[in-house]
């Protein structure tokens, strides 16, 4: 009872989801257990699958660069982000010409 | 109407040093600009504590008066004046470290921070 | 006599005594200073901590500086007050435990993160100049030594974050960081002018009881919320953030966080405590609102192209403040009417202050998590990394759950206070709601991303010599675990404990205001 968390809605109880993770983690231990252990050790079933490719010695010719991450994301909203960068200008000017703008709005609002 | 003219001054000052900070390139006249506000507010609080007539607010030296100007806005005012010493000095010393590392002093392209 | 009365006093005192005896136990060499930086620090949250303890024993606190007796408030019978006078409710005291917890973690990182650079005497006395800003901030009563200690802590920020100068982005960050932080300080004084030309006060609740919506008023309070708002890195006014936040050695950056939710308490001292009921028109709560919903989104999605690990971070730290303005804004929205208050007003007051806390943990955990990668890896270029949990197992188990928590995954303290925020928002505006929704998603790719980057990969050859973060930086970073741990499990203790009372002191307008006024309302 002392454990949950009332929003006025509905509640939140952290220890029925500890439970629940208990619970699924146990099943996945389950189902990794069920995995087939008779692989033959030293051969070709023991080795990375880089796209039948050779595996680069060094990681750093494998790994996807932070940079490609959520690449379509970026090229779909394009407009939005080149708009957003350019804002992001860097100049300080631009920076207080930001403060005086929104102190400039928000007094009209406030005393009309 | 003369009891007034010290608040025009006060915006006087402001607005002009707003306008360095928001229009001016180089970065000592942005640091001009930001001790001129820093002027207008100090002007703002003495201005507001001036009572016409009235004499320094120390007991001791003020003699036979009837009127005192406000003592509070000028501790506030010498306050604010440490304060504006110190970051007036401060954000000289960081122009002239600006200007050794990018051999510039236009606020345009001191910029590799963005995006 | 009990000393505890001290307490409000001492909170400063100590981490100025800290500050100004820096460069003496610098003389001592470096293990002396390292132990007095450590004293300090803890000396500070656990007076913070007895702070708390205090005030929610037996309500506010009040505290006159130079006075016959701590509590003359009111000298002669006079009808205001007219000494420096420290206010602690709930709301101060529970802010000044989290931004000393903050101050304590990034303290412990710092011995040995900063451990290779000169000039480490000035560091540490720059350190608690800063903490002693951000308390001060916190615990004042008066409107001109708010101004004061906001100006204490920005020009200790501006040196700390210029602390390396010979790197040319640092000293840039802490110009632009100071220009417009100067700037908004002049704006807060030529406020607290106008509100003193107007009432002949400066304590907050002096002016609070007298506060009559006027012109001057109107114009106090554009200056006030629009210069603390810059000051905790809302849109259109964050752009200094990123600079500033990515720029500082990581275990200032710890404090930083802490330090920008002083002047969120600011706000928000200014918006219920001084203006309050007065407040008139919904404008500002909208505004609040609007801005911190733009905090949420554009924050976010500028997170998530960003390639510098510490610069995503601070963007994320303007999204999950567009979080707390918004909750806070909706609390704001209700505090004229009782009912709306109970319906869902003082809900969004409870998640935005529990947001605060948890905000504060998880964000420093994960400036200084980024701070250890810069350590071991050398760089702050996410490119440039990966596979690095391989070698720093500790850093990547606190990640892990800095990361969950920020993103709201259950049972994460993270994922609470957004259910509170999200639930109340709802109630007002369903679209708020949502834009809290696909913000927390986002903030889940993001972090996803810099895991994936950083962490996660194969191991790469130029970090075979790289090493786990040292003693020092790991506890600094384990205690912000712990407490991010504790919050998770006891999420009921936290809120009845701390989260509530400090709702409750902040919509008390009139408790606060009497607490020095004595009866007189």
């Amino acid at each position: 009872m002392w454990s949950k968390v009332y929003s006025g809605f509905g509640y939140w109880d952290v220890y029925v989801w500890l439970v629940f993770f208990g619970i699924s983690s146990i099943l996945v231990l389950w189902l990794r257990s069920l995995g087939r252990a008779d692989y033959k050790e030293g051969t070709e079933q023991d080795e990375i699958f880089y796209g039948s490719n050779e595996v680069p010695e060094d990681g750093d010719d494998m790994g996807v660069p932070a940079s490609s991450a959520y690449w379509g994301f970026v090229k779909a909203l394009k407009p939005y982000y080149d708009s957003l960068v350019e804002i992001h200008s860097g100049i300080v000017s631009d920076y207080v010409g930001f403060f005086i703008f929104t102190a400039a709005v928000l007094a009209v609002l406030v005393l009309l | 109407m003369t009891g007034n003219a010290p608040f025009l001054v006060v915006g006087i000052i402001f607005f002009l040093g707003l306008y360095a900070i928001l229009f001016e390139r180089n970065l000592i006249k942005i640091a001009i600009g930001i001790s001129l506000l820093e002027a207008s507010a100090n002007l703002l609080l003495i201005v507001l504590g001036y009572r016409s007539g009235g004499s320094i607010p120390v007991f001791t030296l003020a003699g036979e008066v009837k009127t005192m100007v406000l003592p509070t806005p000028q501790a506030l005012t010498l306050t604010a004046i440490v304060i504006g010493l110190a970051t007036s000095a401060l954000l000289l010393s960081l122009i002239m470290l600006l200007y050794r590392h990018y051999g510039t002093l236009d606020v345009r392209e001191i910029r590799r921070l963005r995006g | 006599m009990n000393w505890q009365i001290h307490l409000p006093a001492l909170a400063l005192a100590i981490p100025l005594l800290g500050a100004f005896a820096s460069p003496v136990a610098g003389l001592g060499g470096r293990s002396i200073r390292n132990a007095w930086m450590v004293f300090i620090s803890i000396a500070t949250t656990a007076i913070c901590l007895l702070l708390l303890n205090r005030v929610l024993a037996e309500g506010v606190m009040v505290y006159v500086m130079g006075a016959e007796n701590w509590n003359l408030t009111l000298p002669s019978g006079l009808s205001w007050p007219i000494r420096i006078i420290l206010q602690v409710d709930a709301f101060s005291a529970f802010m000044a435990v989290v931004g000393s917890v903050a101050a304590l973690a990034g303290a412990f990182f710092s011995l040995q993160f900063m451990d290779k650079f000169t000039g480490l005497e000035k560091f540490s006395a720059l350190y608690f100049l800063l903490v002693t800003g951000m308390l001060g901030m916190q615990l004042t009563g008066d409107l001109f030594n708010f101004f004061v200690f906001l100006e204490i802590a920005s020009v200790a920020s501006f040196g700390l974050i210029a602390f390396w100068r010979d790197r040319p982005e640092a000293v840039e960050a802490s110009f632009k960081y100071m220009v417009i932080s100067t700037l908004s300080a002049m704006f807060v004084l030529i406020a607290v002018g106008f509100l003193y030309g107007r009432y002949n006060a400066v304590n907050i609740a002096a002016v609070a009881r007298m506060m009559h919506m006027g012109y001057a008023e109107k114009i106090a309070l554009v200056f006030l919320v629009v210069s603390l708002t810059m000051k905790c890195g809302t849109v259109p006014m964050h752009m200094w953030t990123p600079d500033a936040y990515a720029e500082a050695p990581a275990g200032v950056t710890c404090l930083l966080v802490g330090v920008s939710q002083a002047s969120l308490y600011g706000l928000f001292r200014v918006c219920f405590s001084l203006y309050g009921v007065s407040l008139g028109s919904t404008v500002v709560p909208w505004t609040i609102i609007v801005m911190g919903v733009l905090s949420m989104f554009i924050g976010v999605t500028m997170a998530v192209i960003q390639k510098e690990v510490k610069r995503l971070m601070a963007y994320h730290s303007v999204s999950q403040i567009g979080y707390i303005l918004m909750a806070l804004g909706v609390g704001l929205l209700a505090i004229r009417d009782p009912q709306a208050m109970a319906e869902y007003g003082f809900t969004a007051m409870k998640g935005g202050i529990f947001h605060i806390l948890n905000y504060t943990m998880y964000k420093g955990l994960l400036f200084l998590t980024a701070g250890a990668l810069f350590y071991s890896s050398g760089s702050r270029n996410l490119n440039e990394m990966g596979g690095l949990a391989r070698v720093m197992p500790h850093t990547t188990f606190m990640f892990v759950i800095a990361a969950a928590a920020i993103a709201g995954i259950p049972p994460f303290n993270g994922f609470v206070s957004k259910l509170l925020i999200y639930q109340s928002t709802f109630a007002v505006y369903p679209l708020l709601a949502v834009v809290a929704l696909v913000t927390s998603v986002l903030t889940l790719a993001s972090f996803v991303k810099v895991f994936q980057t950083a962490f996660l990969g194969p191991a790469r050859k130029k970090f075979e010599h790289a090493t786990e973060a040292p003693g020092s930086m790991l506890i600094g970073m384990s205690i912000l675990t712990i407490v991010i741990v504790a919050i998770t499990l006891f999420p009921t203790w936290t809120l009845s404990h701390l989260v509530e009372p400090a709702a409750k002191a902040l919509v008390d307008q009139a408790g606060y205001i009497s607490a020095v006024m004595g009866g007189g309302l």
